[in-house]
């Protein structure tokens, strides 16, 4: 118990420390909102001097204030979950922004980094279990594919799958001509099609990480004198695969996936980049390009929120699944 | 289903295999081609797909008055009195309203508006909605981004008299063309006019929104669209895309059926596509905006006029087209209007284009009687100053950062020396806005109404000016003070008779063409490509019936009105 209670202490002060980064970050960027939003209306068409006044009193950005006082109000308002209003979205609330980007970047990225996960696990098994066989040598080749960067490879697979083959859509989360948003199978069957290739190149790229560790995890865990013991008892192979080597070997991985499931939310900017889906990276971009502050902080906090409950969960899991981590009571 | 289906069906292998339900259902659908309508009664169901620049997520909010509404918000959904057409010297054409008139010492506007006009929910507009527009502009200052100061009045159905302060002739294109017309039995309901999404808009344009989603919009034709007729087409779509990438392929594939881009190897592009085509229609003035005032604060060798001169005279602007512009730019005019619209404001027709290519002697010379001297790598001097200039751009702005190389090689020649930098987006726009910077390239934009008056109130008076560390607002940006300037501007704003205010833009066109703030090097293209398998009327080169890009307010809806399905 008082184990657990030191670990909340502790990640309530990294929260603490994360969301003052995250008030004064974007603070420091040049500009402010309301040049850059007059800039953008002079691109749509004329803008005149007065113009200025107007969107100073409708976006209430009131750069008089002190940073400290600001920083106050921001701390206050974060307790009641009022995370402001979005500038580039005037008048959307941030929460409306978040809620409407949120479900498609977990969706996306989320569902794709357990893919990886659970095939890269199963596959870096098989491969330390019979070294020297083809999947054991398939490894070099996924970890190539790995290095490659990402928004390169998301590039190529979109240009030959999507543009020279027609296989998958170029760009979306859904088919817009077609369906509406709403539990009907359609547009369900539509998110699914529109998600299948940038999920693909998430996994493709992340798939050689997971087999690696694992296959070399299950290498050492084979050495060992338990796996040995029970060869001379006569279990079955399969058995003494998954149920003695792989539930040891998988612990790294484990934590590692948990942790990356924290950076679910924050890596998925260039994925929806390239393929223009509509999810939290791309509203992130947005954001920084209109020196959005109250979305910018809306988007940290969500993005620190995760990292931290995923490294919380892993904290607390661990000490469970393996008993050696835990601290000396 | 609710749409119909006459786009290319893409089902792939895997999908299909992954989701053999849904094909089925869609596959089914999609054999009707096009057949199934919803709206017109029997007329053919067309639909078109915009692309206007979204990206991202969108923002519900079709309220005319806000700053952040959505682009089809303004002149699609909701219409202004009078249309002022930027791609050509046309008067203004009549929306809702027929004429207008000043009285004589221009505080007096009045409108005659429109007769037989149907907001889209059936009631009739009538000019006490108008008056009822400007009274709600002119009393909430958040939402009065032109500055209007007047109270409007409706004298009878179908006549408006709005009544200024004081002397407002130059208020006339932003009162009649750039201010959408709101019912007033939904608006005076509106709590918070400001903070309002007006998810359901009610207007008078030519199309109304039918489902709205944060990823795609839909408008459908406004059956009680007063114009006998329009608009032929049914429905448009717009959507929302990341990247110029993702937008190359869309229009490609045959997804979009309009939208603004440079396209790297357009010609070629196309050339490979019959259904596509593409106008260009240039209209804003690429230049180099110089940090002009000594006095405000200004430094570098740029504050010398001398300087500005030897580097509109020293850059070879057919080469620059050739290397950035993709051959697609128009000539500019160093009195930063359009050459080819505007010519009759340009009081000297001496200064009708700027020159072609570099003329070298001449901007050598204009440094030597400066008082610049070649020093030994060729760079000039003066006083142990070097003449050397920083330049910025954005980064990503490809054209931008190609002009800056091209022109760093060829005013090396005349011994002025460019160092060009890319920024970020806001950090360029913020030195921009307090001066912090020697040379910039920027565009002279678009203006309410074709009269010059408005670019050179904006960019030269120096009442629109601020010391270099205050934000300039984007108005005078190169800090520019000209007495002589300021005083022709004020006159010819006292005044609605066009040859008393080319006679005082003469005065300012001589001023600035020797002074030379911003510098310009060419009208840079505005290329909008179209796809003409499902609609075709779309303003070409011959005939640009209205500025065709996609994210131009007001253009839009005149474009949307006119254009008609393919047969």
């Amino acid at each position: 118990m008082k184990y657990i209670l030191q670990k909340l202490g502790f990640y309530l002060v990294a929260f603490w420390a994360a969301l003052t980064v995250n008030f004064f970050l974007p603070r420091l960027l040049p500009g402010n909102p309301v040049d850059i939003m007059l800039a953008k209306l002079a691109q749509r068409g004329p803008v005149t001097p007065e113009a200025r006044e107007a969107v100073e009193l409708l976006l209430g950005t009131n750069t008089e204030a002190p940073l400290i006082v600001q920083y106050g109000q921001y701390l206050g308002k974060l307790f009641t979950l009022d995370l402001g209003t979005s500038v580039a979205f005037f008048p959307a609330s941030v929460t409306d922004i978040i809620a409407q980007t949120l479900p498609w970047t977990i969706g996306l990225i989320g569902v794709a980094t357990v893919i990886s996960f659970i095939l890269g696990v199963t596959l870096g098994m098989l491969a330390g279990w019979k070294r020297g066989s083809w999947l054991d040598n398939l490894i070099p080749v996924t970890t190539m594919l790995q290095s490659v960067p990402y928004f390169w490879l998301a590039l190529i697979l979109l240009f030959v799958l999507g543009g020279m083959w027609d296989l998958f859509p170029l760009n979306g989360g859904y088919n817009v001509y077609e369906t509406s948003p709403g539990w009907n199978l359609e547009f369900i069957g539509s998110v699914i099609y529109y998600g299948t290739l940038p999920a693909l190149t998430i996994v493709i790229s992340s798939v050689g990480g997971w087999m690696l560790g694992m296959r070399n995890m299950m290498v050492s865990t084979l050495s060992d004198d338990y796996i040995l013991t029970a060869e001379a008892k006569g279990l079955r192979p399969v058995r003494i695969m998954t149920t003695y080597a792989a539930r040891n070997a998988v612990l790294p991985s484990v934590a590692g996936f948990a942790i990356s499931l924290g950076f679910v939310v924050a890596g998925s900017i260039v994925t929806e980049a390239v393929f223009s889906y509509p999810g939290i990276g791309s509203a992130l971009l947005n954001a920084v390009g209109s020196n959005d502050y109250s979305l910018m902080q809306g988007l940290f906090l969500v993005i620190t929120l995760s990292v931290l409950g995923a490294n919380l969960l892993v904290d607390l899991l661990y000490s469970f699944i393996d008993p050696r981590t835990r601290a000396r009571s | 289903m609710s749409s119909t289906l006459s786009r290319p069906r893409r089902l792939g292998l895997a999908a299909a295999a992954l989701l053999s339900l849904t094909s089925l259902a869609l596959s089914g659908c999609a054999g009707g081609g096009g057949a199934s309508n919803d709206a017109g009664g029997g007329a053919d169901n067309t639909s078109i797909t915009v692309f206007n620049g979204a990206t991202g997520t969108i923002a519900e909010n079709f309220n005319p008055f806000s700053s952040t509404a959505l682009q089809p918000t303004l002149g699609v959904i909701f219409e202004p009195l009078f249309w002022y057409n930027a791609a050509s010297d046309d008067p203004p054409t009549p929306l809702l309203a027929e004429s207008f008139e000043w009285n004589d010492d221009g505080t007096q506007l009045t409108i005659k508006t429109r007769d037989g006009v149907k907001w889209s929910d059936g009631e009739p507009f009538t000019a006490k909605d108008v008056a009822f527009t400007f009274n709600l502009v002119n009393e909430t200052p958040e939402l009065n981004t032109t500055g209007l100061a007047a109270t409007a009045e409706a004298t009878d159905d179908t006549t408006a008299v709005l009544t200024f302060e004081e002397n407002s002739f130059m208020q006339e294109p932003s009162v009649l063309g750039n201010r959408g017309i709101v019912p007033e039995h939904i608006w005076k309901d509106i709590a918070d006019p400001i903070t309002e999404t007006n998810p359901d808009p009610i207007g008078t344009g030519p199309f109304k929104v039918k489902d709205f989603t944060a990823q795609s919009y839909l408008l459908e034709k406004n059956d009680l669209y007063w114009e006998e007729g329009k608009p032929a087409i049914n429905e448009v779509r717009y959507i929302s895309l990341d990247t110029a990438d993702a937008a190359t392929g869309a229009l490609l594939a045959g997804e979009v059926d309009w939208m603004s881009s440079f396209l790297p190897g357009l010609e070629k592009i196309l050339a490979d596509n019959e259904g596509l085509s593409y106008v260009n229609t240039p209209a804003l003035t690429a230049s180099i905006f110089t940090c002009s005032s000594e006095k405000l604060g200004c430094k570098g060798p740029q504050t010398d006029p001398a300087v500005r001169q030897a580097i509109y005279q020293g850059i070879d602007r057919e080469q620059l087209n050739a290397l950035a512009g993709g051959g697609f730019a128009a000539t500019a005019s160093p009195t930063l209007v359009i050459p080819d619209r505007d010519a009759d404001w340009i009081a000297d027709p001496e200064n009708t284009e700027t020159p072609a290519n570099a003329n070298v002697e001449e901007a050598r010379k204009v440094l030597e009687d400066a008082g610049w001297v070649e020093g030994s790598d060729g760079i000039r001097e003066k006083d142990g100053e070097r003449l050397s200039l920083g330049i910025q751009t954005v980064s990503g702005y490809s054209d931008f950062i190609s002009l800056n190389d091209a022109m760093s090689q060829q005013l090396r020649e005349v011994g002025i020396e460019l160092k060009p930098t890319a920024i970020t987006y806001n950090e360029w726009v913020n030195n921009l806005n307090i001066g912090e910077y020697q040379l910039t390239l920027e565009s002279i934009g678009l203006q309410p109404s074709n009269n010059p008056y408005y670019a050179y109130e904006k960019w030269y008076n120096s009442a629109n000016t601020t010391p270099v560390g205050e934000s300039a607002l984007n108005n005078n940006t190169a800090r520019y003070t000209n007495p002589k300037v300021d005083e022709a501007l004020s006159v010819a704003r006292s005044t609605n008779d066009e040859a008393v205010q080319k006679e005082q833009y003469g005065i300012i066109q001589e001023e600035i063409v020797r002074d030379m703030p911003y510098i310009p090097i060419y009208v840079n293209s505005m290329l909008t490509e179209f796809n003409t398998d499902r609609a075709t009327g779309w303003p070409t080169n011959e005939d640009p019936y209205a500025l065709p890009a996609t994210w131009k307010s007001w253009d839009n809806g005149i474009v949307l009105k006119n254009i008609t399905p393919t047969e």
